[in-house]
């Protein structure tokens, strides 16, 4: 049944060396491209709004081609952790999987039920990739850049899209708004399983909204800025990571980042085994890869905030030269910031292949009966010591943060009723007959 | 149902580890992390198919196996079905269509003139194989089924049997017919053991 | 009222019946075949044994007797205490199930009977589980007794009733038992088939696989239908039925028990009267005239259409509309139709359709009657014409009117299963320049008619029928009708504009406020299974 040509094709693409070679000569074509075309776009780089708009084109190609290699990655990882291979059939090592699932998606029939609200069903795709694109703007990818061109008095140009001051509100607020592109794809599907996965993302993303936030203030308080690149940059300048500052706000800000993505063991709005498909149980084709996409592009945010936020950004230690704003320099922080946030993509998707889902009530009550007030009490203490001026210091701040987890641990080894357990506190119904 | 039928379960108590959560997670992390880098056991355990298959290495059970169905033929080489829905009956997919008609050899009385099952519908749990009472449809190790279209997996009468002809050597027709159609009134021996020991 | 004990339960019971009879009413399953309740007692098949008790003779004490009686033959009477559930009752009871199981061939795959077998379930309740014969079973070639019917002699457990019917219900007495011993057969004279009008009832007598429909032959399994209570349209009679159907449609009838009517049994006419439902050549669509032709029409367009023509009065002729009320139509169907005429012609002529009549009343010893008159609501729908008064006409006067030209639009309601328009009624019919006909099939009325209705089948609809007597008895759909026609019931209603589904009970109670005929109806009680 299978065409010859096809077969030998297949068998070709298998190959390292093929796979290999036709990446690097893809490679080299466009660096020698490039750098054919410098003289063209050499002035371009040398302001700062053209700048950061050659910054967002890359960015935005970079990490949209991205997406698809951390699909590949975690259908990988999920074959692992399985003891499996994952997918190994297209090209060597299944590296054009992405290709293949791509290709797929765009073939595949576009299919509008007839029973939907069809601007908002149109639109609702597209604005959950846009929402989780918008994040983008604000990651300072490689802290700033001087040309070698450029006089050596100019000031060096920023690498961040958009250098806001309002920094990562921005970021809450824009991040959040991809529940929107959820709650209308639910709405608009018309169907009552799309309806409950809608539902329960709003439910889900303003209850985890105020843990994101309380952690989020932890590090406004001890940073004193919003500006995320000031943020690296003092952590780069002590090299004390905002972790080792306080890592009981990294935990909250992490968990949250999980529901706030969507991702397991928060993926109650999709949860298959309930509500067939969740919210986008209507969609398909491309619309259906476009959620997808907007998930994972999510999750990169997510973690290029985590990372900028509490890991140093492009900081590393014993790094030579990282407080130079020389192009070398800068590719090199790039390289460390995109291999921060790439091991915790990696962490996610091992938390996904690892956790079963909670249920709906264990969610509400993890975010609003054990984030929230630890949230709540991390907040005051980091108050207290930024009043006594003691919020750049270590040992101050690991000592509020393991107190408040012993405080934790005891009142969880006293309390009667298991976290994870059904609700049975309810109030019992008296069933007697009344006389 | 009588009070001493119920069991009253009590959820076990957790520890102050488990309440807490986050041991368990690491705990679970550590078991995946294991299993990423087992590589051993991958081999093991994955086949690549379809350049490795079970057919190959022995692994397959052609004895009851559920894969495609077929439908046996009897001695002479006509259909072994009766017709007598028993298998459409305990179909639980619904799955397979039954015509019947007065059967064209005189030694038979009813045969199906039409037996259509849709493969695609099908959830392969071998009800109907249980159900028939002269073991005519029978499950197949075949289990490469590919189509084209979804028409092509409604297998009718002829492609059961053609399924039975190239399925007999690996997997025999499972009994002798216990009964033959009526045609001496007769049963096999093996079937009709005087019950001695029957208590009256 | 005779009170008796039976295992160790009062109960109350008719007087003169026996036994079993009794028992069977209180519920209990008692396993039998030769009994039955329309048919002489022979106790032949000895499985109804009880004990009982009796005065014993050496001590003058009330003991259980020692040997068991036939329950069937044994009238009750008050005081009497007979039991079933003890050790020699059912041992009795699994060595004659042994014994029918000793030739009896494995051939329940292929039997149409199973599921409903009276020896299938006895066995399964009572019978041994393996047989311990080892010699060859006799062996008996299927018979063809009659033109319906096949007698799987190997099959036949000899109860008998078959003859018994034959000989007493309908007194042709076809079917014998010949030979002896276990060469016993039911057999037919030669060149004497099986062929009176009652004949389909010896297979619903049959407790087992032995006799057969021909027409039922291998069609489905039993346990694969599902039955409606239904009212038989075959004659006036109102013979109750059974219709077994299911997605597929119709695949038999059976009787239904009605103490009333038909007792135990059905006429032929009334079994094999189901197959119009299935004809092909059935109206699908409603089609109006344009031009010369018919052409297809939306169900939607039809009542303004009807109501423009049936309201405009005649400078001419002082009232030229007219409804005719077939036979076929339920109570409820002819009475909407006939407001519908009133309401918006005061003076409309209501007229009661064509009464198709074969023949004489046959009347049978025993008192089954078939009746010539093959319509199943003539009464009902002359008590609604009667009940409504004003102009009416019998159908001959109504035709000789139209041949005069005197109505300018008619209803003509046709439903008969049988081709019913002769060239008298086609002549006349084309008179009426605005005809409507709704009716199952294509007929000469074609060619003449203004608009065309496709009618539903009896099966596919529900209300009551008035049978000859007056009695009022309803009956359920088995059907959905067919794809793009309405029910009878449901286009009335919706021609007199009423909202929502058409449902016969509601109908029959707003007509019972006006009819007291109509207030009650007779539903005969539902026998349990194996209860005769
Ligand atoms: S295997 Fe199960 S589902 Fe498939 S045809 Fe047989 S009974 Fe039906
Ligand atoms: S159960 Fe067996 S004999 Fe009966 S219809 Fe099915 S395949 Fe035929
Ligand atoms: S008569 Fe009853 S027991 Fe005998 S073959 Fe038919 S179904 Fe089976
Ligand atoms: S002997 Fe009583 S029913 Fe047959």
């Amino acid at each position: 049944m299978t065409d010859p040509t096809i077969k030998r094709i297949e068998t070709l693409l298998r190959k390292p060396g093929v796979i290999f070679g036709a990446g690097a000569a893809i490679l080299l074509l466009v660096t020698a491209l490039l750098a054919l075309a410098f003289p063209l776009y050499k002035p371009l780089l040398s302001a700062q709004f053209p700048f950061s708009m050659i910054v967002l084109a890359v960015m935005l190609a970079l990490i949209l081609s991205a997406t698809a290699v951390c699909i590949l990655a975690e259908r990988k990882i999920a074959g692992f952790t399985q003891d499996r291979y994952g997918p190994n059939r297209v090209g060597f090592w299944g590296l054009l999987q992405p290709l293949a699932d791509g290709l797929k998606f765009l073939l595949k029939e576009d299919i509008i039920p007839r029973h939907v609200d069809k601007p908002l069903f149109l639109l609702a795709p597209a604005l959950a990739l846009a929402a989780s694109l918008l994040g983008f703007a604000i990651i300072p990818w490689a802290g700033q850049v001087r040309w070698p061109w450029m006089p050596p008095d100019a000031p060096p140009l920023s690498t961040q899209v958009a250098n806001l001051n309002v920094g990562f509100l921005y970021l809450l607020a824009v991040g959040s708004l991809s529940v929107y592109g959820v709650v209308l794809a639910g709405y608009a599907s018309n169907n009552k399983y799309a309806f409950y996965g809608g539902m329960r993302a709003a439910a889900q993303i303003i209850s985890y909204e105020l843990p994101l936030g309380l952690g989020l203030l932890v590090v406004l308080l001890v940073s004193g800025t919003l500006q995320l690149d000031q943020i690296v940059q003092q952590q780069a300048a002590t090299g004390v990571w905002n972790i080792f500052l306080h890592p009981v706000a990294f935990f909250l800000v992490l968990v949250s980042a999980l529901a706030e993505a969507n991702r397991a063991p928060f993926d109650l709005p999709e949860a298959e085994q309930e509500l067939v498909g969740g919210y986008h149980t209507e969609y398909s084709a491309m619309k259906f890869a476009m959620f997808f996409l907007g998930e994972y592009v999510h999750m990169i945010t997510s973690s290029a905030l985590m990372v900028a936020l509490f890991f140093g950004g492009w900081h590393v230690w014993g790094l030579p030269g990282l407080e130079n704003v020389t192009w070398w320099a800068m590719l090199v922080k790039l390289v460390a910031y995109l291999t921060k946030v790439a091991l915790f993509i990696a962490l996610f998707m091992l938390v996904r292949w690892t956790l079963p889902r909670f249920r709906f009530d264990q969610l509400m009550r993890v975010a609003w009966q054990s984030l929230v007030p630890i949230g709540v009490a991390l907040l005051a203490a980091t108050a207290v010591l930024t009043y006594l001026g003691w919020q750049h210091n270590v040992w101050a701040s690991l000592a509020a943060n393991l107190l408040l987890l012993v405080v934790l641990l005891r009142s969880a080894a006293r309390s009667k009723r298991p976290v994870t357990a059904r609700q049975d506190d309810l109030p019992e119904v008296d069933v007697r007959p009344t006389a | 149902m009588r009070d001493d039928d119920i069991i009253v379960l009590k959820e076990p108590e957790l520890t102050a580890a488990e309440r807490l959560y986050l041991p368990q997670i690491l705990d679970g992390l550590k078991t995946t992390l294991r299993h990423m880098f087992d590589l051993q056991r991958r081999r093991a355990v994955v086949h690549q198919y379809p350049e490795q298959k079970r057919e190959d290495t022995g692994e397959l059970r052609t004895a009851n196996y559920h894969g495609v169905h077929r439908l046996n033929k009897d001695p002479d080489g006509r259909v072994a079905c009766v017709a007598c829905f028993m298998c459409s009956t305990a179909c639980p997919a619904h799955c397979i269509h039954i015509e019947a008609g007065e059967s064209p050899w005189p030694d038979r009385e009813k045969y199906p003139v039409k037996f259509d099952i849709d493969e695609l519908r099908c959830i392969y749990c071998g009800m109907c194989e249980e159900a028939c009472p002269v073991d005519a449809i029978e499950l197949t190790p075949l289990y490469e089924l590919v189509s084209c279209t979804r028409e092509e997996l409604i297998l009718d009468k002829e492609k059961l049997l053609q399924v039975y002809e190239e399925t007999k050597a690996v997997k025999p027709r499972k009994n002798p017919p216990v009964t033959d159609y009526g045609l001496t009134g007769r049963q096999s021996l093996d079937v009709a053991q005087p019950n001695v020991e029957r208590k009256v | 009222m005779p009170k008796i004990i039976i295992d160790g339960q009062t109960v109350e019971c008719r007087s003169g019946i026996p036994v079993l009879q009794a028992a069977l009413e209180a519920g209990l399953a008692v396993p039998h075949y030769c009994y039955h309740p329309g048919l002489s007692v022979v106790a032949s098949c000895r499985l109804c044994l009880m004990e009982m008790k009796m005065r014993d003779p050496k001590t003058g004490q009330m003991d259980w007797a020692p040997k068991l009686f036939p329950s069937c033959q044994t009238p009750v009477r008050d005081g009497l205490e007979v039991r079933f559930c003890s050790d020699p009752v059912r041992d009795n009871q699994q060595h004659v199930m042994e014994y029918y199981l000793l030739n009896h061939p494995l051939d329940c795959p292929v039997c149409d009977k199973a599921g409903e077998c009276y020896l299938q379930d006895y066995t399964e309740a009572s019978g041994p589980a393996t047989s311990r014969m080892v010699e060859d079973k006799t062996k008996n070639p299927k018979k063809d007794i009659g033109p319906h019917t096949l007698l799987y002699q190997d099959r036949c457990v000899l109860c008998s009733r078959c003859v018994r019917f034959c000989d007493e219900i309908t007194g042709s007495g076809e079917l014998a038992v010949v030979g002896r011993g276990s060469r016993c057969e039911i057999d037919v004279l030669p060149g004497q088939p099986l062929q009176n009008p009652l004949q389909g009832n010896v297979v619903d007598l049959c407790p087992v696989g032995a006799l057969l429909d021909k027409d039922f032959l291998f069609k489905q399994r039993v346990w694969l239908l599902r039955s409606a209570r239904s009212v038989s349209p075959a004659d006036s009679r109102g013979q109750t039925i059974w219709i077994d159907y299911n997605e597929a449609g119709i695949h038999r009838i059976r009787p239904r028990y009605n103490e009333k009517v038909n007792e135990w049994w059905i006429t032929d006419e009334a079994r094999f009267g189901w197959k119009h439902v299935h004809r092909r050549d059935r109206l699908r669509q409603p089609r109006i005239r344009q031009g010369t032709a018919l052409q297809p029409a939306r169900w939607e367009e039809l009542p303004a259409l009807l109501r423009t023509w049936f309201s405009q009065p005649s400078p001419t002729v002082p009232n030229p509309i007219a409804a005719i009320l077939s036979p076929m139509l339920t109570c409820e169907e002819a009475w909407l139709l006939a407001k519908f005429a009133r309401s918006l012609a005061p003076q409309a002529t209501l007229v009661l359709g064509h009464v198709p009549t074969v023949g004489q009343d046959q009347t049978y010893p025993k008192g089954f009657t078939i009746k010539a008159e093959k319509c199943p609501n003539r009464r009902g729908v002359e008590t609604i014409l009667q009940h409504l008064g004003g102009p009416t006409a019998s159908f001959q006067e109504f035709l000789g009117q139209a041949v005069e030209g005197r109505f300018r639009a008619a209803y003509v309601t046709g439903g008969y299963p049988n081709a019913w328009v002769m060239d008298p009624i086609a002549t006349a019919l084309a008179k009426i320049p605005f005809l409507v006909v709704h009716d199952l099939f294509p007929s000469a009325l074609d060619a003449v008619a203004a608009v065309q209705i496709p009618g539903s089948a009896w099966a596919e609809r529900e209300g009551t029928f008035m049978n000859c007597d007056g009695l009022l008895q309803p009956f359920e759909r088995a059907l959905p009708p067919l794809e793009g026609v309405k029910a009878d019931g449901q286009f009335f209603s919706e021609l007199l504009g009423q909202p929502g589904l058409f449902r016969a009970r509601t109908v029959r109670e707003t007509m019972a406020a006006e009819l007291p005929q109509f207030s009650e109806v007779f539903i005969p009680r539902d026998l349990p299974k194996h209860a005769h």
